[in-house]
């Protein structure tokens, strides 16, 4: 069987069909890493969590350690975490500083650049010339490259150009970097979660406006009350003036962008005001990127950059960063994104406001994680195997962008315009057939 | 001159705490804080130091004002919340209570805390620990929580932390 049989993809009879097996087959996962993550552009971190010289971060790509270091010329490159001589893991901590790798293990020793600087006791080794051949630096990795302080890596060289591979999503990236003339940061204090089920829940969840309603009715009405009596114990909503889920809420709220190689956009309208913390550069942006753009930054966006990267800004502002563990459990790192050089009463509201809602301990989030449990445990059924959560819109969407894109020179590859109710569907349709793409030829048991 | 508080007397008030908790007396549990109470549980910056300014840092909860905690009671409450529905079952162990400072109008308390929970519905267990430190003032005859800092030491967090299981 071809692994991309499993999405059922027929738009001229409108049918989307996914089976509940990609979710919870182990074989299925293990072809994942190999394919989609292990092949092709992950997201790694922002350039400004290694800011100096020598500074250091690591992360993974599928299942494989990575280190991000900036050399002493201030340089960024990508590596395989794993010493050459017997695979140890050389840095150990998320972040850090290090002229030196030296390895815990047998203290073979790496420059900030990944070069081999010694082999212990080399010369005594009595090692035959054959060694002497052998590279003994780091293994770099294949493709490495940034776009707006955002850092990707690929573990295959077999990849387009980052350009190529974010196409006009990179113009949603801009939105978020742009934010400050200084660029981005990562708030300290990032926030590691588990839930056990499969990784591309996480990666529907994030597009997925049909849930809030349904999922989030404590926090809704939690807003609900302190919007009644509100006083200085309380933290503002930045949805206190537009709520892009209300029923009473008329007209265009928001939508969808779809583009190539998985990467999708859902967003609603919220009109700049002082509930937001970007408020205090509502000005200052208009002039630096224009109007369009500056509402365009104001308004609640969630993105996606397949296969692991989530920037969501609603409540407050997240970055997520998608890791699988198994088919059936994910790992997920999370940190509040800002722009750098806001003031400290703006940065004060954002934090507020992310913690009551993005947080594993906040209000929102476990009312999400706990639903994606409860689905994975439904999908081990094959009683009825083709699910039909992505159906809703399919009579909406269009192919190019619309007079809500075309201001800001965004051109994606299929849209929805969506009232308060639509809850477009289709926005995943991206993310199944970049997995299509990816997975075709791939068999399974 | 009213008495410093005792470490009977904190002994007696994080052990009620930690009670109230475990019996799903939410009105009980909010009634030992205080009205401006602080209740804060910081992330970790790094592998060894937790967040220290809630203003600039994040924290995993951060509260001014107990109105919050009664947010967060009537949520769990609410049935509105499937992550709070039903709720995981829970016991609080909380040791090493030792007095830092005392005088007469109020009081800092060291302690160490285990949380074992149990969620029926996942039918997962985990055991959460840490450290508490609370600020504790006179209230009349009665001592209160002005502000409590939990520091969880694990803090990969499976699924769902709440204010009940720490």
């Amino acid at each position: 069987m071809d692994l991309a049989s499993l999405i059922d993809d027929r738009p001229e009879d409108g049918v989307f069909r996914v089976h509940r097996a990609i979710f919870d087959d182990q074989a299925v996962f293990e072809l994942e890493m190999a394919r989609i993550f292990e092949r092709g552009w992950v997201f790694l971190g922002l350039e400004s969590q290694a800011p100096g010289p020598h500074d250091f971060f690591t992360t993974t790509i599928g299942r494989v350690p990575i280190l991000v270091t900036r050399d002493g010329d201030g340089k960024l490159a990508g590596f395989v975490n794993s010493c050459p001589h017997k695979g140890s893991r050389l840095a150990q901590t998320q972040t850090g500083n290090a002229r030196l790798f030296v390895c815990p293990y047998h203290s073979w020793t790496f420059d900030s650049a990944g070069r081999n600087k010694n082999v212990k006791w080399k010369k005594a080794g009595c090692y035959a010339a054959a060694f002497d051949a052998d590279g003994h630096d780091l293994a770099r990795l294949p493709a490495f490259a940034s776009h707006g302080g955002f850092v990707f890596g690929s573990l295959s060289a077999d990849v387009p150009p980052l350009a190529e591979h974010l196409g006009d999503a990179a113009r949603l990236i801009d939105l978020i970097a742009n934010q400050s003339e200084q660029g981005v940061e990562l708030v300290p204090g990032g926030v590691t979660f588990t839930y056990d089920a499969n990784w591309k829940l996480q990666l529907e969840n994030c597009s997925d406006a049909y849930h809030f309603t349904s999922a989030h009715p404590s926090y809704i009405r939690i807003l609900e009350r302190r919007r009644e009596a509100p006083d200085a114990s309380v933290t503002r909503s930045v949805w206190e003036k537009d709520a892009a889920w209300s029923e009473e809420t008329k007209g265009v709220a928001g939508g969808s962008y779809s583009f190539p190689h998985g990467h999708v956009l859902n967003w609603g309208r919220i009109a700049p005001s002082d509930a937001l913390p970007l408020y205090e550069s509502v000005d200052r942006l208009a002039a630096a990127h224009g109007d369009a753009v500056r509402d365009w930054m104001f308004n609640m966006r969630n993105l996606t950059i397949f296969p692991n990267l989530q920037i969501a800004e609603n409540a407050s502002s997240q970055l997520r960063v998608i890791r699988p563990i198994s088919a059936g459990r994910t790992e997920m790192r999370t940190w509040c994104i800002a722009p750098k050089g806001e003031s400290a009463a703006a940065r004060r509201q954002r934090i507020r406001q992310y913690e009551d809602f993005f947080n594993p301990s906040g209000m929102a989030t476990p009312d999400d994680t706990v639903s994606y449990e409860n689905c994975q445990r439904g999908f081990a059924s094959r009683v009825e195997p083709w699910l039909q959560g992505y159906a809703r819109g399919i009579g909406a969407s269009v192919a190019g962008g619309n007079a809500f894109s075309d201001p800001i020179g965004l051109s994606p590859e299929r849209s929805v315009l969506a009232d308060a109710q639509l809850c477009d569907e289709t926005l995943y349709h991206g993310y199944y057939r970049e997995w299509a793409r990816r997975m075709a030829g791939a068999g399974a048991a | 001159m009213a008495a410093p508080l005792t470490r009977a007397d904190a002994e007696e008030l994080l052990y009620r705490e930690a009670l109230y908790l475990d019996r799903r007396d939410w009105d009980a549990w909010l009634a030992l804080y205080t009205e401006d109470c602080v209740f804060w549980m910081p992330a970790w910056r790094d592998e060894t130091t937790p967040t220290a300014d809630p203003d600039a840092e994040l924290s995993l909860i951060y509260y001014r004002g107990r109105r919050n905690l009664e947010d967060r009671v009537w949520r769990v409450r609410s049935g509105q919340s499937v992550a709070s529905t039903p709720l995981p079952r829970s016991v609080h162990a909380v040791t090493n209570v030792l007095i830092e400072h005392a005088d007469a109008a109020s009081a800092d308390v060291a302690a160490s805390f285990t949380v074992h929970r149990w969620d029926p519905r996942s039918e997962r267990q985990h055991v959460f620990f840490g450290t508490y430190r609370h600020r504790l003032v006179r209230d009349g005859d009665e001592w209160r929580i002005a502000a409590k800092t939990i520091t969880l030491m694990n803090d990969v967090i499976p699924t769902v932390v709440d204010f009940y299981s720490i």
